[in-house]
């Protein structure tokens, strides 16, 4: 209990936090914050000094790549959480939103559009069961008896459905149509009164947006780690929640070996909520373990010798959520409870509730968080209060009069502007009087015995606040080690300190020091890529699980002579536990400072040689060995992984699949009207029609519109250079497809003159490619279609040799034996004026025309010859007319605009 | 395209300092320095108007990776850190002193003091407020290393004037010691703040000058001014000023009744138990036994063999004249609920037996007294004490039952 003789200077300063700022990324690295000398009485000799922070600490490494599955997966379905795209506003206002200074926009319409579409019962019950027969929907017109007791809807539905499919365009207006039916119906249609309805969606939007930026119920963690009662032996307790609603709590005996092992069945208890948080401690040889859920807090005790039962206590009921449940070091029985009423207990099992303080609010200045919390300090009649704003600590034998103030949000810590209490922690097993207290931005060690200020405070860079903490006590001489953890990001962070090294002459201690740079240790969803690699779905699925929010952790300490290795369990939300394993070798000297280092590498520069414009690469020095990367983990690892992973594909498949194939709906592209046409249908739209009622009869699909009409001048349209066929490739592709003897007999029996004509029209055309070649021009006409295959004709240049005849395709009709659509009629219908007259909008005209040509596309072709491609059908041709087994590949430019 | 770029050379800034600090926190400083290396370039284009701008982030990280850094040496450390002065005029003053304390913690003191003598000599303008605190520690710590420049030559001085032979020149040297240390550890110690280091130095100074006033005016209020926190050691030196000076009993007693005041569970209070324990006055008496029984509260104390024999001789002489059994009666009143479970369980019993025969001896007279014959710590202490046939154990056992009906009073 010695006081150190002397502690780092510091200014002390009352008030609010002056220190503006907020979270800043590098604010942890490179200060010493003060110096204090090394031992006192050693006056004679050069006097050494230490930094309070940036000293050496031992050196842990990770033994694995990436933390290892410790026990098989929660297998019991989870629902994944919330996450923000689930109620923030998406949309053209959205950035406008976001510019203003209203941070989110919850969409709290969307919301309430899914209420009244999901439960329409509830919604609009009885009045729509009133309504109904005075509701026509409709297309035919009324009859003039009913017209007087019913109106026609079909026109408003529409409205709606357009409403919907207009979603987030800028130029969107309600039809007023709309507008006086929700203005005449407001009052009375709904069941619930509207005004209150969104009153409560409202409401219940702005926690759930509060949970999701600070979710503080978790806090603490639900994993705790009961260790063996003497420090030889191998078997500890790890105690966790868990099944569907993380509501079974599970006290599993674990065998640290090199990957620790579970031993034997899990005891469990079913509790009546989800638990949030699982406190231990041990008291008198006995573990006593709260376990706190939203409104029930229990008590176990596990005896300390192995495979013994845990026997359930005490359960108190509260009625308001509780924050907060610590167990007692000091005393067996005996714990601290805090709601979100303001309300702080001290709970024995043997006496029951004692209210220590009951207030509303905070207690340094105002803050709206209910959030409370409460530890036992090295008095145990003393506990310590915190909210957002600081602890004060109250002696429970006379809560009003006894109290002090441990630690403030202002300047007497140095605090930032904003910051905020996010854990406090009782450090007893490392120093009877010390705390840990976490804020978003740092991490602070204080004294009961100085109160206010912190004997350590260090900028821990977290990106989300460390809700979960857990010490590891050094022995004597060495260093403690905190683990902090985050939930929302799964972060960990390995920190080390010093408090309690002798001088020489044993007397004096010197004050607290932080040992060693902190150190990130793997996050539950870093084990993704070290997976083996898995179909998109299942891997999606896989990040979602593993990376489901932290909530809790816990470590245990592994002695096995001059090797230690800590391990460190993380539990995710999903109920899922990781561990990883840190090892240190305690006989090998701690990693020299850099003032060691100076002396031995004279002249290597690794960072400034010249000034900081002209920095020299430094990629060209060595590897170290420190920077080698480690990507194998041993066999036994990679066996839980597969097991692991079998077991959540069995246990957690997929959800079921719905049997019929996705539809594709064009009801909301275009209202029936400007589908109508404007007038009588003209020919090609006959022909079209036919066409397709044809293929819808024999339920088959189009192949190609054709046209019989006269083809429209071809345009030139460079869109694939496409390489020659030689000779020998061109027989290759007739072989493959089975019909080399037909292309022999063609090639024999072609007859000289009308090779002379496709020549002819080649050069003709290719005179008139050089002046017109553009790709844009392939989509402002009708006349593309045709382009495209013109030019594929034309840009192969066929490799005559004389006395042999030129390679001409077969006229081979399609296969289908349906007779060829038109295919200006396609086109016709595809072209631009022909929407516009149609009233279509430009914008969805790239639309409809996407559409069509995905039915346009004839059936994939299988049998592609491998590996030719460009060559398989360039092959001059006097028209268009192409064999349709082999042509689908060519249409692919028209869909790729 | 230019508010474009700006957001793309800010995201990519970003990317690059994630980077820099992954690296860090696995411990890879070769590669978090080439990602460094790349950083720099953001300094090119500072846009941001952001509390902590890349120039300090620079600093931040490059000297953390030179500190751990295995290819880096001082030399090196040095330019960095002369370059990151000329960045940013607000910093110009705490990164002087960093540079000074990496100096100092790798032994090179004179570097160290040159450095410092150096930034105190800056100036830039008018000083915000935090440059000012900045300047006062800088010059304090100048002050501290004068001091030991001081006290070095003082021990040549003593050792040479031992052998009959002065130095003019050594002695002169010394005196300019100390006015320089003295006027710059003056300074600092009045502004409210923890300065345990500067304070000590500050008094033994003026204690070899002779100023013996000064220097308790100086710890008086260190201790008991309102604005600095309450610190224990303040009291403590203060305590060890008086104690040197041969001060009276009364005037150590106040100071130490203000300590235990503070903190109940300071090392101090076995000696304050031990110096009231001796007073004839009866209200010392009692505050002895108040100072201990609050000691042996806190968690600390549990095991301390000095705290129970002192709790344990002033109980047993309490118990044997039978006088005062009201103070042991009123101090155990607001314990008796949870000192039984906190001290005297079996459990305990059987470990402290184990571990520590001489701490379960007092203990267990304790328990005796207070608890009566019949309670468990006793009961099992006693019991396996004369198993083991430990003579004070069965005198123990005796004394105990002998002094049941004190057990009885202090309950009853």
């Amino acid at each position: 209990m010695e006081f150190p003789a002397a502690l780092f200077p510091s200014y002390f300063g009352a008030g609010p936090p002056r220190e503006e700022g907020g979270p800043a990324p590098a604010a942890g690295w490179g200060e010493h914050g003060q110096v204090l000398e090394a031992g006192p009485g050693r006056r004679q000799a050069q006097t050494a000094f230490v930094p309070r922070r940036g000293g050496t600490g031992e050196s842990w490494e990770p033994a694995d790549a990436a933390a290892v599955p410790f026990l098989p997966p929660n297998t019991s379905c989870w629902v994944p959480s919330l996450t923000p795209q689930d109620i923030l506003y998406r949309g053209v206002l959205r950035r406008k939103l976001r510019a203003g200074k209203s941070g989110a926009a919850l969409d709290f319409t969307k919301q309430l559009g899914h209420f009244f579409v999901d439960h329409p019962e509830d919604a609009f019950g009885s009045l729509g069961r009133l309504l109904h027969k005075n509701f026509y929907l409709g297309n035919s017109k009324l009859r003039r008896q009913a017209r007087d007791s019913t109106i026609r809807m079909t026109a408003l539905m529409e409205e709606i459905d357009r409403l919907e499919a207009r979603r987030g365009c800028p130029r969107q207006h309600l039809a007023s149509r709309l507008r006086w039916f929700s203005h005449l119906c407001r009052d009375w249609l709904f069941e619930v009164p509207l005004g209150l309805l969104a009153e409560c969606v409202h409401e219940e939007l702005l926690l759930q947006w509060a949970g999701l930026l600070f979710d503080d119920s978790p806090t603490a963690g639900a994993l705790a780690w009961l260790p063996p009662e003497d420090v030889g032996a191998r078997t500890g307790r790890l105690v966790y929640p868990g099944g569907e609603a993380m509501n079974h709590l599970y006290f599993q005996d674990v065998v640290l070996e090199e990957l620790p092992r579970a031993r034997g069945s899990p005891a469990q208890f079913e509790l009546n909520g989800r638990i949030q948080q699982v406190a231990a401690a041990r008291a008198d040889g006995e573990d006593f373990v709260g376990v706190r859920s939203d409104y029930h807090c229990g008590v176990w005790r596990v005896p300390a010798r192995m495979g013994a039962a845990p026997t359930p206590l005490q359960v108190i009921h509260t009625a308001v959520p509780a924050s907060c449940l610590t167990v007692s070091p000091h005393l067996p029985g005996e714990l601290a409870v805090c709601t979100q009423s303001g309300a702080v207990y001290l709970w024995s099992v043997e006496t029951g509730l004692q209210r220590l303080r009951h207030d509303p609010q905070t207690m340094f200045f105002r803050d709206h968080s209910p959030w409370r919390w409460s530890d036992f300090t090295a008095h145990p009649r003393v506990l310590s209060c915190a909210d957002r704003t600081g602890l004060q600590c109250l002696d429970a034998r006379a809560p009003e009069r006894c109290h002090f103030d441990l630690f403030k949000v202002g300047e007497e810590a140095g605090c930032q502007q904003g910051e905020r209490v996010v854990l406090p922690m009782y450090l007893g097993r490392a120093h009877p009087s010390q705390h840990l207290v976490t804020t978003q931005f740092s991490m602070y060690v204080l004294d009961e015995r100085l109160p206010l200020v912190p004997v350590l405070k260090w900028a821990h860079m977290m990106k989300a606040p460390p809700l979960f903490a857990h010490l590891t006590p050094g022995s004597p001489g060495r260093s403690h080690k905190v683990l902090l953890g985050a939930s929302r990001t799964q972060e960990l962070l390995l920190l080390q300190y010093q408090g309690e090294k002798h001088s020489s002459r044993g007397g004096s201690r010197s004050a607290c020091q932080l040992a060693g740079p902190p150190q990130k240790l793997h996050s539950i969803t870093g084990c993704l890529q070290h997976l083996p690699t898995q179909l998109p779905h299942r891997h999606r699925l896989l990040q979602q699980r593993l990376g489901a929010p932290a909530a809790g952790l816990a470590a245990a300490l592994r002695e096995d002579g001059p090797r230690e290795s800590l391990l460190v369990f993380q539990l995710s939300e999903a109920g899922d536990i990781f561990c990883q394993r840190l090892t240190h070798e305690t006989a090998q000297p701690t990693a020299p400072t850099s003032g060691d280092e100076a002396a031995t590498a004279p002249g290597s520069s690794p960072l400034f040689e010249a000034p900081a414009s002209s920095l020299p690469g430094l990629g060209s020095e060595e590897e170290e060995e420190e920077e080698e990367e480690q990507t194998f983990y041993f066999p036994a690892a990679a066996l839980r992984y597969r097991r692991w992973l079998k077991a959540l594909s069995k246990g957690c498949g997929e959800p079921p699949r719905q049997a019929w194939p996705p539809t594709l709906s064009q009801k909301r592209l275009f209202t029936r009207k400007e589908l109508e046409t404007p007038t009588g249908p003209s020919a090609l739209h006959g022909q079209a029609r036919q066409h397709l009622r044809q293929a819808m009869r024999e339920g088959g699909r189009i192949q190609r519109w054709e046209t019989e009409g006269p083809q429209p001048p071809a345009l030139p349209q460079p869109l694939e250079p496409a390489g020659g066929p030689d000779p020998l490739s061109a027989r290759l592709t007739a072989a493959w497809s089975g019909d080399w003897w037909q292309w022999w007999e063609e090639r024999s029996s072609f007859n000289m003159a009308q090779r002379q004509r496709a020549l002819r029209e080649r050069r003709r055309r290719q005179k008139r490619a050089r002046g017109r070649r553009s790709l844009s021009a392939s989509f402002t006409s009708s006349l593309t279609y045709q382009s495209e295959l013109s030019e594929l004709s034309d840009a192969a240049p066929p490799p005559l040799s004389p006395g042999r005849p030129p390679v001409l395709p077969p006229e081979v009709s399609p296969t289908g034996g349906s007779p060829p659509a038109s295919l200006a009629a396609d086109e016709a219908l595809l072209s631009s004026q022909s929407l516009r007259c149609r009233g279509i909008p430009k914008e969805r005209r790239k639309t409809l025309r996407d559409y069509l040509a995905v039915w346009a596309e004839g059936p994939p072709e299988p049998t592609e010859p491998p590996g030719s491609p460009a060559s398989q059908l360039c092959i001059p041709s006097s028209q268009g007319q192409l064999s349709s087994a082999s042509q689908p590949r060519r249409k692919r430019p028209r869909m790729g605009f | 395209s230019s508010h474009e770029h700006k957001l793309n050379f800010k995201k990519s800034k970003e990317v690059c300092l994630s980077y820099i600090q992954d690296a860090m926190l696995q411990k890879q400083w070769k590669r978090a320095a080439e990602f460094l290396t790349f950083y720099i370039e953001s300094l090119e284009k500072d846009f941001s108007t952001e509390y902590m701008g890349p120039s300090e982030m620079i600093w931040r990280i490059g000297t953390e990776i030179l500190c751990h850094h295995s290819h880096s040496n001082m030399k090196e450390f040095n330019s960095f850190i002369e370059q990151m002065k000329t960045l940013g005029v607000k910093r110009y003053l705490k990164v002087c002193l960093e540079h000074a304390f990496h100096l100092l913690c790798n032994g090179l003191i004179d570097e160290a003091y040159q450095n410092l003598s150096l930034a105190e000599s800056w100036r830039f303008g008018e000083q915000t407020a935090i440059q000012d605190k900045e300047m006062k520690l800088i010059q304090a710590y100048r002050g501290l290393l004068d001091y030991y420049s001081w006290s070095k030559q003082k021990t040549i001085l003593l050792e040479h004037g031992q052998d009959g032979f002065e130095d003019l020149s050594v002695e002169q040297e010394m005196h300019s010691c100390f006015r320089k240390a003295a006027v710059n550890l003056r300074e600092i110690i009045k502004i409210p703040g923890v300065w345990d280091l500067f304070v000590k130095c500050y008094v033994d100074l003026l204690e070899f000058y002779g100023d013996h006033n000064e220097a308790r005016q100086v710890l008086n209020e260190y201790a008991y001014n309102s604005k600095f926190p309450a610190n224990p050691n303040a009291h403590v030196y203060l305590y060890q000023f008086l104690k040197r000076h041969g001060e009276p009993k009364k005037s150590l007693i106040s100071a130490l009744k203000i300590l235990h005041d503070i903190v109940p569970s300071h090392e101090l209070m076995i000696d304050f138990n031990t110096m009231l324990q001796k007073s004839k006055k009866r209200r010392k008496r009692r505050l002895g036994l108040e100072v201990i029984f609050a000691a042996l509260d806190y968690a600390g104390w549990k095991e301390s063999v000095k705290a129970w024999s002192c709790l344990a001789r002033q109980v047993k002489q309490i118990a044997i004249s039978e006088k005062h059994l009201d103070w042991i009666k009123q101090e155990w009143n607001s314990r008796k609920d949870w000192w039984p479970a906190f001290h005297f369980s079996r459990y305990l019993a059987k470990r402290n037996w184990q571990e520590n025969e001489s701490l379960s001896y007092e203990k267990a007279l304790v328990a005796g007294i207070l608890l009566g014959k019949d309670c468990k710590y006793f009961k099992y202490v006693s019991h396996q004490g004369c198993k083991a046939q430990v003579k004070r154990f069965r005198m123990l056992k005796k004394f105990v039952n002998k002094h049941n009906p004190v057990y009885l009073r202090i309950s009853g």
